[in-house]
């Protein structure tokens, strides 16, 4: 009975879910399989295959696991080295490395810019060395850059958390019983952090692969994302059906890569960062 | 040791990666310089103009106030919601659970777009619409911190406390809520951190006039970077740090055993009760008007640094009406939102074409030319120019004309290389060339250039075209409409292809800048205001078209954006060297070899964006 009553707390909820999750989902899956005139349709499904919009969801792989690669292979190290730190600073210093998190993230790419362009930062300390000056601003790299430096923290917060869960008795165990340093780190602290690594890939890979903002910045309108693709038909195309249709396909690939990387994950802890 | 240097060496690269930029951003802050690098003198000029700057104070304040709302009605509902799902069933549960884990696992531009839809259908966007989206958003952060805390808890003790008498609400005080407390603030914490930081979903559901921080910055940045923007990097970077350093320096002394964890989770929650204090504080000090506006308002739609900031507020000030004032870049961007109905405009200034278009749908009011004194004020000659898309001047009021060209430093580059559209394409700038980013001015050039008119809709023309541009993208640095203007003062280009007054502006910053029309022909266009059939405050807009035929008024715009302007005065008034500056004024000899772009139908319209769309995907 009591029970039953308590169920009842779950109902503004319940509300929340059907009118604001599951109703606009609907929506986009309405839009997507009809035309203008309201007709069935998969012709908006199709046009995934179209040149234009292939060309696009390729790069947005590619940059996304690109991004995903570059910051793990930044933070695992640095949350060891975090993790290895002595008690008594510890938290001030991975605090110290969250705090760019908290800047604005437009601002973030803000920075890359200035340091990036031609006559930028960068270059004009380079030309002061009188070294030769890199042209990568509006080009993917400098997109990956900015996806890498605003992504970062989401990988190393779950890689440190799963990190300090951890016991040293278990590493001593270890060593006690013969293993080397390399034996541990595969046996032992890579499995351990496996749910912190598919948690930190999962928050990286998806807003790098569906990203338009940074790409329409450091880009300069030339790195053409599939989320620059969903933006422009909804925002100046006027052409909602297709952008629906191509937001359904999106959607799609990620539940598809999610449960993928889910299957590895079968602590279930992946989707609790903090 | 080794193994240590290494390390220490490897958290200082990664500790320059994160902070380089931001040390970048404070040190340009007290730069007296606009321009990007060079260091001319300390300053804290942008720090005054920050503060004084209207569309920074009320994103800040829109971002704290849609922050906290939103986290606090987030923790409301997830906090029950955790406490229902903890007592249900399996299915019950997995369903739930499942319905939850949608917008985490969502990518946020199909979560933004999902829900532009809906409101779109059933309402219009508004502070509202960013609410409920945020909400959403934000649910699923709380469930997730709370449910462990019940799962661990034990229910005995619960019952325990009801057996022994304890009314259920008292016993939920007294034995549920400190078990799951801590999970409650992080859950809270952390919804406060997804909504300060969002963009896309923010994007897609704000309504005309409400910007946050992110949304707000993205407009910014996009029309070239104010120096004001360094000085609201550093307050923000600040900010943080001070309060960290607060949290730090007064840590709670731990009596129990605790995780390290929760020790830093305190800190954080320190940090953000004390930063919203500080922030909402300021918020409310920098933006008092927000609370006292209940009067009659008009929603402007406007080009992105099309009209001086401080003639709004004198507007505002003069006839008690509050203005929404909101931005685009390109004027397909600007049919889309007006097309989408999703806010109801009262007065809209655009392209020639694209009125043209509204006019043919029957969108557009009719103007009572009688109820505006200063409507005399403008050149008749110009007034007739609308002809083309106004034939009987109903409509329309005239506010900027001008040309498309180029403009080119003239330290790299020699003039008779400009006076021809064949410079774009020969090659001879490559990777030292900005191209315009909006779909037709990229494509009159191509167009004239192979003969053809630039209003030719012909399939196999624009193919042709599009085959040129094509050729041309690999030795375009970048594509850009607002930011031209900046990047070509910074000298980061030799020729751009921009509309004329962007190049007066920049022409006026950097003496080695100077502008040319090409001889085979471009571009005339006159941007004019119209009132649209959404318009729910018709003698509001009048009253604010009328405003701005002012002399006064147009000459404040005129100084502001450097366009030629149709109003006598203001071509009278300015002195004789801008009177000859083609890219500010252009000559009648110059007029007579442009043309008006004419209005495209829907088919026409797909078929320019999709071809838009393959030039840009060709050249990624």
């Amino acid at each position: 009975m009591n029970k039953w009553k308590r169920q009842l707390l779950a109902g503004p909820y319940l509300i929340w879910i059907a009118g604001f999750i599951l109703l606009p989902l609907i929506m986009i899956v309405y839009y997507a399989f009809t035309n203008a005139d309201g007709g069935f349709t998969l012709e908006y499904l199709a046009e995934i295959a179209n040149e234009n919009n292939r060309k696009a969801l390729l790069l947005s792989v590619e940059l996304g696991v690109v991004c995903t690669v570059v910051c793990l292979v930044l933070s695992y190290p640095l949350a060891m080295i975090l993790n290895g730190l002595n008690i008594k600073n510890q938290s001030f210093i991975v605090f110290v490395f969250m705090l760019p998190m908290w800047m604005n993230f437009m601002l973030r790419i803000l920075a890359w810019k200035l340091l990036l362009s031609k006559n930028g930062v960068i270059n004009t300390a380079l030309s002061f060395f009188g070294l030769p000056g890199i042209q990568i601003l509006n080009t993917p790299a400098a997109v990956v850059f900015g996806m890498v430096y605003d992504f970062l923290p989401f990988m190393l917060l779950p890689i440190y958390n799963s990190m300090a869960r951890i016991r040293k008795d278990w590493l001593e165990a270890a060593k006690d019983l013969g293993a080397n340093n390399l034996v541990i780190f595969f046996r032992i602290i890579v499995p351990l952090t496996v749910s912190g690594i598919i948690s930190g890939v999962v928050m990286v890979f998806v807003p790098s692969l569906t990203s338009f903002a940074i790409s329409q910045v450091l880009g300069g309108g030339k790195v053409l994302l599939i989320g620059n693709i969903i933006e422009q038909d909804f925002m100046q195309g006027m052409q909602w059906n297709a952008g629906s249709g191509l937001s359904f396909v999106l959607m799609i690939f990620v539940l598809i890569s999610m449960a993928l990387m889910n299957s590895f994950d079968k602590e279930g802890e992946g989707t609790a960062i903090w | 040791m080794v193994k240590k240097c290494a390390s220490r060496l490897y958290m200082a690269l990664i500790f320059a990666f994160l902070y380089l930029p931001i040390v970048v951003l404070i040190i340009l802050s007290f730069n007296r310089s606009n321009t990007r690098v060079n260091w001319k003198g300390f300053t804290l000029d942008w720090y005054v103009r920050c503060f004084q700057n209207e569309n920074i104070m009320s994103a800040f304040a829109t971002t704290l106030e849609i922050t906290f709302i939103a986290a606090i009605l987030a923790t409301i509902i997830g906090t029950l919601a955790a406490l229902g799902i903890s007592a249900m069933k399996k299915r019950g549960k997995t369903i739930f659970l499942g319905a939850t884990n949608i917008p985490l696992l969502n990518a946020d531009i199909v979560t933004g777009i999902s829900m532009m839809l809906l409101f779109v259908r059933f309402t219009h966007l508004g502070f509202v619409t960013v609410l409920i989206a945020h909400v959403t958003f934000n649910i699923p952060y709380v469930i997730l911190n709370i449910l462990p805390k019940l799962k661990q808890a034990n229910r005995c003790t619960y019952e325990a406390a009801l057996d022994l008498g304890a009314s259920p609400l008292y016993a939920f005080y007294k034995v549920t809520w400190p078990e799951i407390r801590p999970g409650v603030f992080s859950g809270f914490l952390m919804a406060v951190t997804m909504s300060l930081d969002d963009f896309s979903i923010t994007y897609f559901t704000k309504g005309a006039g409400i910007n946050t921080l992110s949304t707000m910055l993205y407009t910014e940045l996009r029309k070239g970077i104010k120096p004001e923007l360094y000085a609201l990097s550093t307050i923000l970077f600040f900010t943080v740090l001070l309060l960290l350093i607060a949290a730090n320096l007064n840590p709670d002394k731990i009596t129990a055993p605790v995780s390290k964890r929760t020790v830093y989770l305190k800190r954080a929650a320190c940090t953000a009760i004390l930063a919203s204090l500080v922030l909402g504080s300021l918020a409310i000090f920098a933006d008092g008007s927000r609370f006292s506006s209940d009067g009659p308002s008009i929603t402007v739609l406007n080009y992105g640094k099309y009209l001086d900031e401080d003639a709004l507020r004198e507007f505002e000030e003069e006839s008690g009406i509050k203005v929404n004032y909101e931005e685009y870049e390109d004027p397909e961007e600007m049919y889309t939102k007006y097309k989408a109905g999703s806010i109801d405009y009262d007065v809209i200034c655009t392209s020639d074409y694209i009125i043209e278009k509204l006019i043919q749908e029957d969108e557009v009011l009719e103007i009572s030319y009688d109820d505006m004194p200063n409507y005399q004020n403008l050149n008749p000659d110009i007034i007739d120019m609308t002809a083309s898309f106004d034939p009987k001047h109903r409509y329309t009021v005239p506010y900027f004309y001008g040309t498309l060209g180029i403009l080119y430093n003239t330290e790299l580059v020699r003039p008779e290389d400009v006076e021809s559209w064949d410079c774009l394409w020969n090659g001879s700038y490559a990777d030292d060339m900005i191209m315009i980013g909006s779909v037709r001015d990229a494509f009159a050039p191509a167009l004239i250039t192979l003969g053809y008119s630039l209003n030719d809709t012909d399939e196999t023309h624009l193919r042709e075209a599009l085959d040129i541009l094509k050729a041309q993208s690999a030795q375009v640095s970048a594509y850009y409409v607002d930011e031209t203007c900046d990047e070509m003062i910074a000298e980061n280009a030799a020729i751009a292809v921009c509309y004329s007054g962007e190049a007066g502006e920049a022409m006026a910053e950097n003496d080695h800048l100077a502008y040319s029309v090409p001889k085979e022909g471009s571009n005339l266009w006159i941007d004019s205001w119209f009132i649209p059939k959404t318009c729910q405050n018709q003698e509001g807009a009048q009253k604010f078209l009328d405003f701005l035929c002012r002399d006064d008024i147009s000459m404040a715009n005129f100084e502001y954006v450097y366009y030629a302007s149709p109003n006598l005065s203001v071509a009278e008034n300015q002195d004789a060297e801008l009177k000859e500056n083609e890219a500010v004024n252009p000559s009648e000899e110059v007029l007579r070899r442009c043309e008006v772009y004419r209005a495209l139908n829907d088919e026409k319209t797909v078929l320019y964006n999709s071809l838009w769309q393959e030039l840009i995907g060709h050249s990624s």
